[in-house]
């Protein structure tokens, strides 16, 4: 793919994204959609013939990233806060998507989980909590900040050179070559799968156990890897030592691996990553209370003592 | 008629034994006795009373102790004095150490190896002279004063006293001081004790002009003493006296009997700027003593209390320019030797401020005034004794002025006193016949007759000894000088007659009273002075009739041995033989005595005609002189000191301040403006450039940030392709 | 066929299939880009923050590719560790943005504009 091309894209896009971003309606919302989706387009195109591979398999991935960005470029556009929360959520969902042809099938979820369950609503919670009223706002009942963007050129500019930056370093031919080796070399060894099931013990007998149900106990360190397939050695019931010959779905699954490669290889990060999020709670805790100033009677009589002044003539 | 053989013995015995006789030795080295620092009282005594006026001042005392307080002390300091007189072995310098003061040296510790001025009292003849009449006449004014000051009692009364003990510890200091620092600090003492007294009354803002004009005036004069002071070290290499005449009589050789061989220069010739040493001691000396052209504080400084004005301003501080050029005398007569002008100028301005002084005398009103110019112009007279080389009739005149002028200012207080500040002498008549004025007339005559030098007065003499060596003595226009003093005496003794004339003659009593007397002036009487000031009036009077026996039984050799037995021996008449230089055909002193007779009594019967036998006379002379234009400013000029203020304004105050007010500007606006504003708005114009980008927007930053790291990786990007990875 | 089959089979099929790699990267990008954009133009402090979700979604979805290339499970442990952040981040950042509400009563960030330095 020559520089032009992912330039020229990479210019169009951001015509599009400015257009988009200055008007809420009329021609010039519809021009600059036409604009970023043809440059849009322009970029895959380039992207690609610059790269090797079926393109069967690249039809989901590319189904779920348009959907993804059309979404994302909704979530920073949409004059609503609440809708751009919504198109976000799209996103996630979009990106699970590809996450799982990705094979990373835990994370898919979790994303979805953490993000669209839980921080999407503590958004939307707060949305809730600061948009007052926006009834009183007759256009289209957005706030004029959520109306007007700020400095959006600037922002396209930066923001897309970056971009061509970037794509060019994916698509260019030392980066092709270099991801094409990279998957070489991993598709050649598949060790690493192989020795995460020997750090799985329970998990390896298991796996024994379904190609010999007679396995007794596996004798530790006799994983041989290779290829798909690998072999242990056995102690079957009756003693005697055997040889199995392990299948490709013995490996373990996508979460068993990040299992344990978050307890046994990153303990430490594990413990910090706990104490930021306990850290994150007690700071939102004390930034969001309400300071209330309590004159010296009503704290005592909280703390239920008798007040200092004495009204007279009641009792 | 007056005998002339009465005149010949009387110059034989005033003028000594023979004049050629006059012996001029080296001055001898300073002994230095261990068992005299008794004599350190002279300057403790003032000094404990200061501390104790303010104590009182503190306490709030509201009795006459700090009078008693400061008399005492310095009557004890008195007695002190004299028993160091007493004791004391004429001709021979004593140094008396006190305590070390500042005391650096360095190498072998000699000459120019070491900054020495220790608290020292140098003790010779010339000192011990100055110190008794200073610690004497002090004595006397502070009794007056404790009348005087009376009203004051509980107000100012221990901050006066405890200011005129301050003086008294300066002054001792300043005559007695062993080396030259301490004569500085002496004289900075002087002048901070002067400044405080004359502003004594801090609420009259005149008082306060006149203070800060005497004490900035000082300062001219004391920036001249300091650079003198600083090259007395670099070319003689000490600041002691002793060590310094030690020095200089290496550059005044003598010969075996004792006479002046001529000047031979020691083995290291003295450079340039010992020459310039007496120049820089004189601008020191005219600053003090109030001469021309630093003379316009001493008549300003009269707003002071009038004791003030008799012990400070006339009787003992304001001689102490003439005391620093006979202490340094030597320095000067190296001068004259080497062919400069230094003395000859001395007695020139000496000359020209009597002159000056007189004339403005003559037409003022103001009684204390009057005699603020005559002190001036007497000052002048010294300072011509000075110049013409005559150093006994210089410090003779220091000690009978003293005298007078000390008598003639306290009868004038005890005026001012009686008739609650009137001091106008058109406003007072025929005070004598005042009930209760006898004394201050009869007495304020005797001044006034020793002020005019009337003949066979102590004045007189005083004042011929200086005349007649002008006419003896060779030198740039010495005789017109001679005849400039003739001239001035006869003024003198119009002007001071002017004053009693009018004040105490006439045929009536007549007083306005002054701007204290509150009420209606038709029941004003004026009050008698109190014993005290009778009595110090009396006492003062009769000092003055004491020091006629000076010109006559011999005291004059009193005094003549008192200056000839100090460093002030160099300017002993020396060369005058009998009949080298005659005067009118005579021997000089015998013919002044005729001369300055005549002229003082002409000044005397002027007076007499015009302000007491026929004052209509006077008037009428006064309405035709200033009908006429074309002499009509004399008096004008006259009455207006020569617009001497007035001229100090144009040529040294407006310059001066316009010169402030253009380097003001300058700092303003090229110092401030250009290089420290300038400089200040090279980062300021540049930061504005910056300034947008500092709006406070979030977005502004997040999108320099945002562009900054767009092209920080595209830049790493592209380099990365160029360069293959 | 149903979807999580064809997905399956998809992600079989596509071991080592480097074009989908260079798309998801791609995609990262753009969806990071994007997020920044939206960063940089809106005044809402609460859709800022979602902007910078956006961002981490980016930044996530090239974890994940990456962890695919090298089979190496760090990046999805990374993606985790984002996820951490994001959540402190949302906390601590709406808590922030309910108390400036509450003080101006706007959620617009230039009602805070006065706080710069100068």
């Amino acid at each position: 793919m020559t520089p032009s091309i992912l330039y020229t894209a990479c210019i169009a896009s951001a015509i599009g994204l400015y257009l988009l971003a200055r008007s809420s309606n009329g021609p010039a919302r519809g021009i600059g959609t036409l604009i970023g989706l043809g440059g849009l387009a322009y970029l895959l195109v380039g992207v690609m013939g610059s790269s090797e591979g079926g393109t069967y398999t690249s039809i989901l991935p590319l189904i779920f990233g348009i959907i993804g960005v059309m979404a994302a470029v909704r979530v920073t556009t949409h004059r609503r806060p609440v809708f751009a929360a919504l198109y976000f959520v799209l996103v996630v969902v979009a990106s699970a998507g590809l996450f799982l042809l990705l094979q990373a099938e835990f994370m898919a979820f979790a994303i979805i989980i953490v993000y669209a369950g839980a921080i999407l609503i503590t958004y939307l919670f707060v949305l809730m909590l600061a948009q007052q009223s926006t009834t009183d706002d007759s256009d289209s009942g957005a706030s004029w900040y959520d109306r007007t963007p700020r400095e959006p050129a600037l922002a396209v500019l930066a923001g897309f050179i970056m971009l061509a930056a970037l794509t060019q370093s994916i698509t260019e031919a030392d980066g092709q070559a270099f991801m094409k080796q990279s998957i070489e070399k991993s598709s050649q060894s598949s060790t690493i799968a192989w020795q995460n099931l020997e750090r799985l013990p329970k998990q390896l007998t298991r796996a024994a156990k379904d190609v010999q149900p007679d396995t007794k106990e596996v004798i530790s360190g006799s994983l041989t890897p290779n290829g798909a397939t690998a072999t242990i050695k056995v102690i079957l019931e009756n003693d005697q030592e055997a040889t199995l010959t392990l299948p490709a779905s013995s490996q373990p699954a996508n979460n068993q691996n990040v299992g344990l490669a978050l307890v046994a290889d990153f303990p430490v990060s594990l413990e910090l990553a706990g104490v930021i999020l306990l850290m994150a709670m007690f700071g939102a805790v004390v930034l969001a209370r309400r300071q209330i100033e309590l004159g010296e009677d009503e704290a005592r009589e909280l703390a239920g003592m008798q007040p200092t002044t004495q009204r007279g003539g009641d009792e | 008629m007056l005998n002339s053989s009465l005149f010949a013995t009387l110059s034989s015995v005033s003028a000594g034994d023979g004049h050629a006789e006059t012996v001029v030795s080296a001055i001898p080295e300073a002994a230095r006795p261990e068992n005299m620092t008794w004599a350190g009282l002279i300057l403790l005594l003032p000094a404990i009373s200061a501390i104790l006026c303010g104590l009182y001042a503190c306490l709030g005392i509201k009795n006459r102790l700090p009078g008693w307080t400061t008399v005492l002390a310095l009557a004890s300091s008195f007695v002190v004095v004299c028993m160091l007189y007493a004791g004391h072995e004429p001709g021979q310098p004593v140094v008396i150490h006190l305590f070390d003061w500042i005391d650096f040296s360095w190498g072998s510790k000699g000459a120019f190896e070491n900054v020495t001025a220790n608290f020292a009292l140098y003790v010779d003849d010339l000192s011990l002279f100055w110190m008794l009449f200073v610690t004497g006449l002090g004595t006397c004014i502070a009794f007056y004063a404790t009348e005087y000051m009376d009203e004051d009692r509980g107000k100012g009364y221990s901050r006066f006293f405890g200011a005129m003990s301050i003086f008294l510890l300066a002054m001792s200091a300043l005559v007695l001081g062993d080396n030259l620092v301490m004569l500085y600090l002496g004289w900075e003492g002087v002048g901070l004790a002067s400044y405080l007294l004359i502003g004594y009354y801090y609420q009259k803002t005149t008082a306060i002009d006149a203070a800060k004009k005497a004490f900035i005036m000082n300062r001219i004069g004391d920036l001249g003493l300091a650079i003198a002071i600083w090259l007395v070290w670099f070319n003689f290499g000490t600041l002691e006296y002793d060590g310094l005449f030690q020095a200089l009589n290496l550059y005044l050789p003598m010969a075996e009997d004792g006479t002046l061989a001529g000047t031979q220069m020691g083995d290291a010739p003295l450079g340039w700027t010992a020459y310039l040493i007496p120049w820089f001691l004189m601008v020191g000396a005219f600053g003090k003593s109030a001469q021309f052209p630093l003379m316009t504080w001493l008549p300003d400084a009269m707003e002071g209390p009038t004791p003030v004005s008799a012990l400070i301003h006339a009787a003992t501080m304001v001689t102490a320019g003439v005391y620093l050029i006979s202490r340094t005398y030597p320095i000067f007569w190296l001068e004259m030797e080497q062919g400069g002008y230094a003395l000859a100028t001395v007695g020139w301005i000496g000359g020209f401020t009597a002159l000056l002084a007189a004339t403005i005398a003559v037409k003022q009103y103001d009684m204390k005034r009057v005699l603020a110019y005559s002190t001036i112009s007497q000052l002048g007279y010294m300072f011509m004794g000075l110049g013409v080389v005559q150093t006994f009739g210089a410090c003779f005149h220091v000690y009978t002025h003293a005298f007078f002028k000390a008598l003639l200012f306290l009868c004038s207080g005890a005026i001012m006193h009686g008739l609650a500040g009137q001091l106008d002498v058109r406003k007072i008549e025929g005070l004598r016949m005042a009930k209760g004025w006898k004394v201050v007339t009869w007495t304020m005559f005797i001044g006034a007759l020793w002020l005019s030098a009337f003949p066979f007065t102590a004045g007189f003499f005083s004042k011929d000894e200086i005349l007649a060596q002008a006419f003896v003595q060779e030198g740039p226009g010495f005789r017109a000088l001679g005849w400039i003093g003739i001239i001035t005496a006869g003024i003198t003794s119009y002007y001071t007659f002017r004053v009693w004339f009018r004040v105490f003659g006439g045929k009536t009593l007549r007083i306005e009273p002054g701007p204290e007397h509150h009420g209606d002036a038709s029941s004003f009487h004026p009050h008698p002075p109190g014993w005290r000031i009778k009595a110090v009036l009396i006492v003062l009077a009769l000092g003055c009739i004491a020091a006629i026996s000076s010109g006559y039984f011999g005291i004059g050799h009193w005094i003549k041995g008192m200056v000839s037995n100090s460093s002030a021996s160099w300017g002993m008449p020396l060369h005058w033989h009998e009949g080298d230089t005659p005067f009118f055909g005579g021997d000089p002193h015998v013919t002044m005595y005729y001369v300055s007779g005549v002229v003082g009594l002409l000044g005397l019967s002027i007076a007499f005609y015009f302000h007491l036998y026929n004052r209509k006379l006077a008037i009428t002379l006064e309405h035709a002189i200033q009908s006429r234009m074309s002499i009509r400013w004399i008096p004008r000029l006259l009455e207006k000191k020569w617009y001497m203020d007035e001229i100090y304004n144009a040529t040294v105050r407006i310059p001066t301040w316009l010169c402030a007010k253009l380097l003001y500007l300058f700092d303003r606006l090229v110092i401030d403006g250009i290089l420290v504003g300038g400089i200040a708005r090279i980062p300021m114009f540049i930061a504005r450039i910056f300034q947008p980008l500092q709006s406070g927007m979030l977005q502004g930053y997040a999108t320099t940030m945002a562009g900054g790291v767009s092209l920080i990786i595209a830049w790493i990007i592209w380099t990365m392709s160029k360069g293959g990875g | 066929m149903t979807l999580l089959a064809v997905l399956a089979e998809t992600s079989e099929t596509a071991s080592g299939d480097s074009r989908m790699l260079t798309i998801c990267m791609t995609f990262s990008a753009l969806i990071f880009v994007i997020g920044m954009f939206g960063f940089l133009t809106r005044r809402n402090m609460i859709v800022m923050f979602l902007c910078t979700e956006l961002m981490f979604q980016g930044v996530a979805l090239a974890m994940v590719t990456f962890s695919r290339l090298h089979l190496d499970v760090s990046g999805q442990v990374f993606v985790i560790f984002i996820l951490t952040v994001a959540a402190a981040e949302a906390a601590l950042a709406l808590g922030l943005v309910i108390l400036l509400n509450r003080r101006r009563q706007t959620l617009d960030v230039g009602a805070w504009s006065e706080i710069r330095e100068c």
